[in-house]
């Protein structure tokens, strides 16, 4: 049996994790979620995720660093952004950080899990999810 | 992948430019005469008159403005549907105008020399160098009030381009590896949100001109497939006009819902309460 996609989500509002965790185990991810940066951190620290899926404005740490921590410590884990916040400038800055893509909120569990499978098939580790369909 | 929008102050440049970058980068040339032809032929309208609509003000249309307004939307709607596609370079067609806030299409304003400028203008008109000035200065006014009146926009403002180049110092040939160049960058890759944003314009242009007849004055935004139309009105029409718009609107393909709010139009209401 394959190994499953270490997924890590991270955002302050308890809503989202919630919402995502059952969304993202559903196509065969491992996923832990976290509302503290400074938790997420010191997990990041510790474990290689394939990808990271993190809010944007959150207190203390942003996402921002968050985006800049993870690529300094783990280069190959794919960071995915999501913001309630969206303008263009934020995310050219996001890409250019080299964030794996960048999508605003609200999205439906189905956004997310297309990236997600993006990501996947970029770690060369291809998920069962259609996404040719965007 | 990305896409790019090239205006210039030269029309003749900027169409050069545009296709040496397709050309240098592998994508497609979007070229304003196909994406005419198609609007023309699709609408039932004369080409000619219909490509009038990209450089005369309303005033010298020889049509209405509510007609110029409308024929300026068939050729958004168009334009938009060709940047759908992928890696597209554009000029020619003011989308640099109306296409905002898309990280991943790069836009970009090529100045050229008032020298060269001339020089086109004297040639193509087979005139005197003070007689081509004269003329210019008039383009170039004509120029600033169209951008105003079809997008309330100057387009010669430089915060609106993502890169501006003058031909003054570089070449052309300069230019168009400056550009290939910096459309590789990071920031200008596709994503999720810049996709979205992109389809969202491209339903909103496509309400926009289904409406536009019957709607002049209405404001279509667009979002995740809703689609939220304003428009003036009296209080007792607003269940007529809902339904009108939503029958108009429900049918198109990728809208999911429409909200119809309203703006009291208090111009005829003051009328007819005088009557």
């Amino acid at each position: 049996m394959p190994e499953k996609l270490k997924v890590l989500v991270l955002d302050d509002e308890p809503i989202v994790g919630k919402r995502l965790k059952p969304a993202l185990s559903k196509i065969g991810c491992e996923v832990e979620v976290f509302e503290e940066p400074k938790s997420a951190l010191t997990r990041i620290e510790e474990k290689e995720f394939d990808i990271v899926v993190t809010d944007i404005r959150m207190d203390e740490i942003d996402g921002m660093e968050v985006l800049d921590y993870v690529a300094k410590r783990w280069p190959r884990t794919k960071v995915v952004m999501i913001t309630g916040y969206a303008m263009m400038a934020l995310a050219r800055e996001a890409m250019e950080k080299g964030a794996f893509d960048f999508i605003a909120k609200p999205f439906k569990p189905d956004d997310l899990r297309r990236v997600i499978a993006k990501a996947a098939k970029a770690l060369g580790r291809p998920i069962d999810f259609d996404t040719d369909s965007k | 992948m990305s896409s790019i929008i090239i205006a210039s102050d030269s029309p003749e440049t900027g169409r050069r430019i545009a296709d040496e970058t397709a050309k240098f980068l592998g994508y497609t040339y979007m070229d304003p005469e196909d994406v005419l032809s198609a609007v023309a032929t699709k609408r039932n309208l004369d080409k000619d008159k219909l490509k009038k609509v990209l450089d005369t003000l309303p005033s010298s249309f020889g049509r209405t403005s509510r007609v110029w307004r409308q024929w300026l939307a068939f050729i958004q709607e168009a334009t938009l549907g060709r940047l759908m596609e992928d890696q597209m370079v554009c000029h020619g067609l003011a989308a640099h105008l109306y296409v905002m806030g898309v990280s991943h299409i790069l836009k970009v304003r090529i100045i050229t020399s008032e020298m060269e400028r001339l020089q086109i203008l004297a040639s193509q008109r087979d005139i005197s160098a003070d007689k081509a000035k004269k003329i210019m200065k008039r383009m170039e006014k004509q120029r600033h009030q169209w951008c105003l009146q079809a997008f309330q926009m100057d387009e010669t403002d430089p915060s609106r381009y993502d890169l501006v180049i003058s031909l003054n110092q570089i070449t052309a040939k300069e230019a168009v590896k400056t550009i290939a160049g910096v459309i590789k960058y990071k920031k200008f890759k596709p994503m999720t949100y810049s996709i979205k944003c992109l389809e969202d314009l491209e339903l909103e242009s496509r309400v926009r001109a289904s409406i536009i007849k019957d709607h002049p004055e209405a404001s279509v935004t667009a979002r995740d497939k809703t689609i939220t139309v304003k428009v003036k009105t009296l209080k007792r029409e607003r269940k007529k006009k809902t339904a009108a718009i939503k029958e108009l609107v429900g049918g198109i393909d990728g809208v999911d819902y429409v909200e119809v709010h309203f703006i009291n139009d208090i111009v005829r209401q003051a009328a007819e309460s005088f009557r």
